[in-house]
């Protein structure tokens, strides 16, 4: 039961980081290898908003979250903005946000530096709450509280609002949305700012559930991450949410059975077995490719 | 100079062994593939040839070719599942088996786990560094003119319109692999064996992203690009050094700049920035030109076997719900020239489509020379003597016209790689008669004096033209052009009857499929209409024209306007 109960909550965080890759993969056909310095980024600012400037924890968090939403405009403008029109724009895209993920990991490295940060004890409010025969930690519980509600409200800004309609119209064909009146421009930067704010969020709240924010942290979860949306589906949200938790519940109980070792041949494990029998995932839509 | 040497032998070193790995990510990158397994291919090596000169003791050159020949195994096992997948898919396929591994290497007893292996010989010196970076460099110098190599640059543009060549796509991508392996592999063995020291995090995807980088900032372009990239980058570290500024985080941070203003900015790499050495290159090639490029019929392939060219019996077609093609039955015999016509969305492409293998008929019977296809692939089908226009242009955009035209030609041209790496003259004087055969095609429909010119510099309808020229070049028996007065004025589609007839003089059996019934009443013997995917009218264009069905399909009304329809041409 204890079990279950991590795997959930660690499935919930990488759930919501790979909402943010699979939205704009989903919406843009872009693949941005960026997202896992905004993650990154998302815990440090987070943890300098707290820390440093004794902000309080939930202010830290929103801080964190705009921050990621500003990190996206600016992958945006530099990374992808630049490329539109091109006939490669996808194999470059994939190269430069590759690019802009060293830059930031490097800057990050050049202001924090290569130590890990903690939040200095009793940060966290530490009243731990049983029930069926687990505990959790208030902390936990909020923290699963709030990926839930983004992933919901991820969920409803793009199944029943209008910018939902125009991003599903984006996605479905970009020309025919702009001649429709939509602004393809704004709606590939919105897309860009909830993706970002969404990995930066995820990047907070592992820093909290594990109070541990390193340069690195990246990098194991954007190739997590990878493997959540390939088994989720490219571009199916639900598919996110489903993969992410699934990820997290395979990791919880492959440590109990196998070892830690081997913990993260499970993750790229399932990605070949899916890759391989059902390349568009368990929830992901097959795109016809036009001749 | 011996000082120099001396001193910076370290770097000098490392700038091969980088060079090596760039050249191992150029060889995916020219094919137009983006693969992330190059640091697993390195590390697999780098182990495999580590323990056979720890434990073993093997002489330093056989562990180098195990070493080699391990990484292209690998890649060629790797590549056979992942490469039917496209793009991104690749890219994250790839990621994952680095990924793996590496956690493999770390959790085993024989690679040391994280600890490593150590100590290995330090056996690599630097005229042995530089001579596997010198191989290396050959390999792609021989590799961009030949076939194979125009085969890859054709699969980079565009990957239909290769298969539509005939060019066996997965076979292509799979010698782009297991080079990229091999080379790979042979980087490994080389960095193991001088730093005397591996450990699974020298091998992880940082390393795959450093390939990249060189790859890139490089130049993909040319075949010095690697060179460059891997020599440039790996000596800034060294600069940076000299110039007494250290900071752990600089490096990444302009090695990212860099990578980012190339892709934006410059994305031809550093040898795009030689512009005028590839220039002078280009005049060398142009040496074929002297071939005398008198029109002189491109011969088309003699007739195989008896019966119609092409037989279709009962043909259906349908997307989930959606019948594109019904009961479509009609056959096409040797010598014709037969128009389809039909509204939009009649299923015109659709049965091309069918015709040369890039989709398959649901129901129904489809013959072509005699041979029925059954999930037959498109470069097969091709390589029956199918050739093909795209009713949206799909040329090689960034391939010279004459590059276009010869890819064209890959079902009769002879493969050249193998003898031209040892310089046979065999080789050469086999491209010269490609190229000349690809100058004669360019001739023929008026663009030979612009064959040095990439294909996207083209307006529109010499595109078109270009299609034409490109299709000619594989000398098919039958001829397929999709739509190609479309967007044409006047006088453009005037002179392209003059061209359809004049291909069709040469014993090319035509299928035209076109909206400009002027041009196909004047171009065609025989004329089919589809019409919401069944085939309502099969006959001389003047008895069509009168057919009041097509009348009806066309103008949506009763058959008392008749004059609307044009007559047939002179």
């Amino acid at each position: 039961m204890q079990q279950l109960v991590n795997g959930i909550f660690l499935g919930s965080i990488y759930a919501l980081f790979a909402m943010g890759y699979t939205l704009v993969f989903g919406v843009l056909d872009l693949l941005n290898l960026a997202h896992q310095a905004v993650f990154m980024l998302g815990a440090f600012i987070g943890w300098l908003l707290a820390v440093e400037f004794g902000w309080p924890l939930w202010a830290a968090v929103i801080g964190a979250v705009a921050a990621g939403a500003i990190l996206g405009l600016l992958i945006e403008r530099i990374a992808f903005a630049p490329l539109r029109g091109r006939p490669d724009a996808h194999f470059a895209g994939l190269i430069s946000s590759i690019a802009l993920a060293i830059v930031m990991v490097a800057v990050a490295l050049g202001i924090f530096g290569p130590q890990t940060l903690r939040f200095p004890p009793g940060s966290f409010p530490s009243a731990r709450v049983s029930f069926a025969g687990a505990t959790v930690s208030v902390l936990q519980l909020v923290i699963l509280a709030v990926a839930v509600t983004m992933m919901l409200g991820l969920n409803w800004l793009v199944a029943s609002t209008r910018l939902g309609r125009a991003m599903r119209a984006v996605a479905e064909n970009p020309r025919a949305a702009r001649v429709l009146g939509i602004n393809v421009e704004r709606v590939t930067l919105i897309t860009f700012m909830l993706s970002s704010a969404l990995g930066s969020t995820a990047g907070i709240l592992f820093a909290l559930a594990f109070n541990s924010i390193r340069v690195e942290m990246g990098l194991a979860i954007e190739l997590k991450g990878l493997a959540v949306i390939i088994v989720g589906g490219m571009g199916s949200l639900p598919g996110a949410m489903l993969g992410g938790l699934l990820l997290g519940l395979a990791e919880v109980f492959s440590v109990a059975r196998i070892g830690s070792g081997w913990r993260d041949v499970v993750a790229f494990g399932l990605l070949f077995a899916i890759l391989l029998l059902r390349p568009h995932g368990l929830l992901g839509r097959k795109r016809v490719r036009e001749v | 100079m011996a000082d120099f040497v001396r001193t910076y032998n370290a770097v000098l070193v490392f700038m091969a062994i980088n060079g090596v790995l760039a050249f191992s990510m150029y060889a995916v990158l020219i094919a137009g593939q983006l693969s992330l397994a190059q640091a697993a291919f390195a590390s697999i090596a780098a182990y495999t040839s580590a323990l056979l000169t720890i434990n073993l003791g093997l002489p330093f050159p056989l562990v180098v070719v195990v070493g080699v020949s391990v990484g292209a195994v690998v890649a060629l096992l790797l590549g056979l599942p992942v490469l039917r997948l496209r793009g991104v898919f690749l890219a994250i396929a790839t990621i994952g088996f680095g990924e793996m591994v590496r956690i493999v290497a770390l959790n085993l007893d024989i690679t040391g786990g994280a600890i490593g292996l150590r100590p290995i010989p330090k056996v690599v010196t630097l005229w042995q560094a530089y001579l596997a970076l010198a191989l290396c460099a050959c390999f792609f110098w021989r590799l961009r003119p030949s076939k194979l190599g125009r085969g890859l640059a054709a699969l980079r543009e565009d990957e239909v319109a290769a298969r539509a060549m005939g060019i066996d796509v997965v076979r292509y991508k799979l010698f782009a692999f297991t080079v990229s392996g091999a080379m790979a592999g042979l980087s490994g063995v080389l960095f193991s064996h001088f730093t005397r020291f591996i450990a699974p995090g020298q091998f992880g995807f940082e390393r795959a992203v450093e390939a990249l980088l060189y790859a890139v900032v490089g130049g993909t372009g040319h075949w010095l690009g690697p060179v460059l990239g891997g020599g440039f980058l790996t000596f800034l570290p060294e600069l940076q050094r000299q110039l007494g500024v250290e900071a752990g985080w600089l490096r990444p941070f302009y090695n990212g700049l860099i990578l980012l203003a190339v892709v934006l900015f410059v994305p031809g790499g550093l040898v795009g920035l030689g512009r005028p050495l590839g220039v002078s290159r280009r005049r060398r090639f142009g040496a074929a030109e002297k071939a005398a490029p008198s029109v002189e019929a491109a011969s088309p392939a003699g007739p195989s076997g008896n019966g119609p060219l092409v037989r279709l019996e009962d043909v259906g077609k349908s997307y989930g719900g959606l019948a594109a093609l019904a009961n479509v039955g009609f056959c096409v015999e040797r010598g014709e020239v037969v128009g389809l016509i039909g509204p939009n969305g009649a299923g015109k492409t659709t049965l091309i489509n069918i015709v040369t293998g890039l989709t398959q008929a649901s129901t129904g019977v489809v013959e072509v020379r005699g041979t029925r296809l059954r999930r037959t692939p498109a470069n097969r089908v091709t390589s029956l003597g199918v050739a093909r226009t795209f009713q949206q242009t799909k040329l090689f955009a960034h391939l010279s016209a004459r590059e276009n035209v010869a890819v064209g030609g890959h079902r009769v041209a002879r493969d050249t790689f193998l003898r031209r790496l040892v310089f046979v003259p065999g080789a050469r004087r086999d491209e010269a008669s490609d190229l000349a055969r690809a100058d004669r095609c360019l001739a023929m429909v008026g663009l030979l004096d612009r064959a040095d010119e990439p294909a996207e510099r083209f307006s529109y309808g010499d595109q078109r033209r270009l299609e034409i020229a490109r299709a000619l070049c594989g000398e098919p028996a039958l001829l397929l052009l999709d739509e190609p007065a479309a967007g044409m004025n006047h006088v453009e589609a005037q002179s392209l009857a003059d061209l359809i007839r004049s291909i069709a003089a040469r014993g090319v059996t035509i299928l035209l499929i076109e909206h400009n019934v002027r041009l196909v009443m004047r171009t065609c013997s025989r004329v089919l209409v589809l019409d919401f995917g069944r085939l309502i009218a099969d006959g001389p264009p003047g008895e069509v024209a009168r057919d009041s069905e097509v009348i009806r399909a066309y103008l949506g009304t009763s058959a008392d306007q008749p004059s609307s329809v044009p007559e047939a041409g002179p």
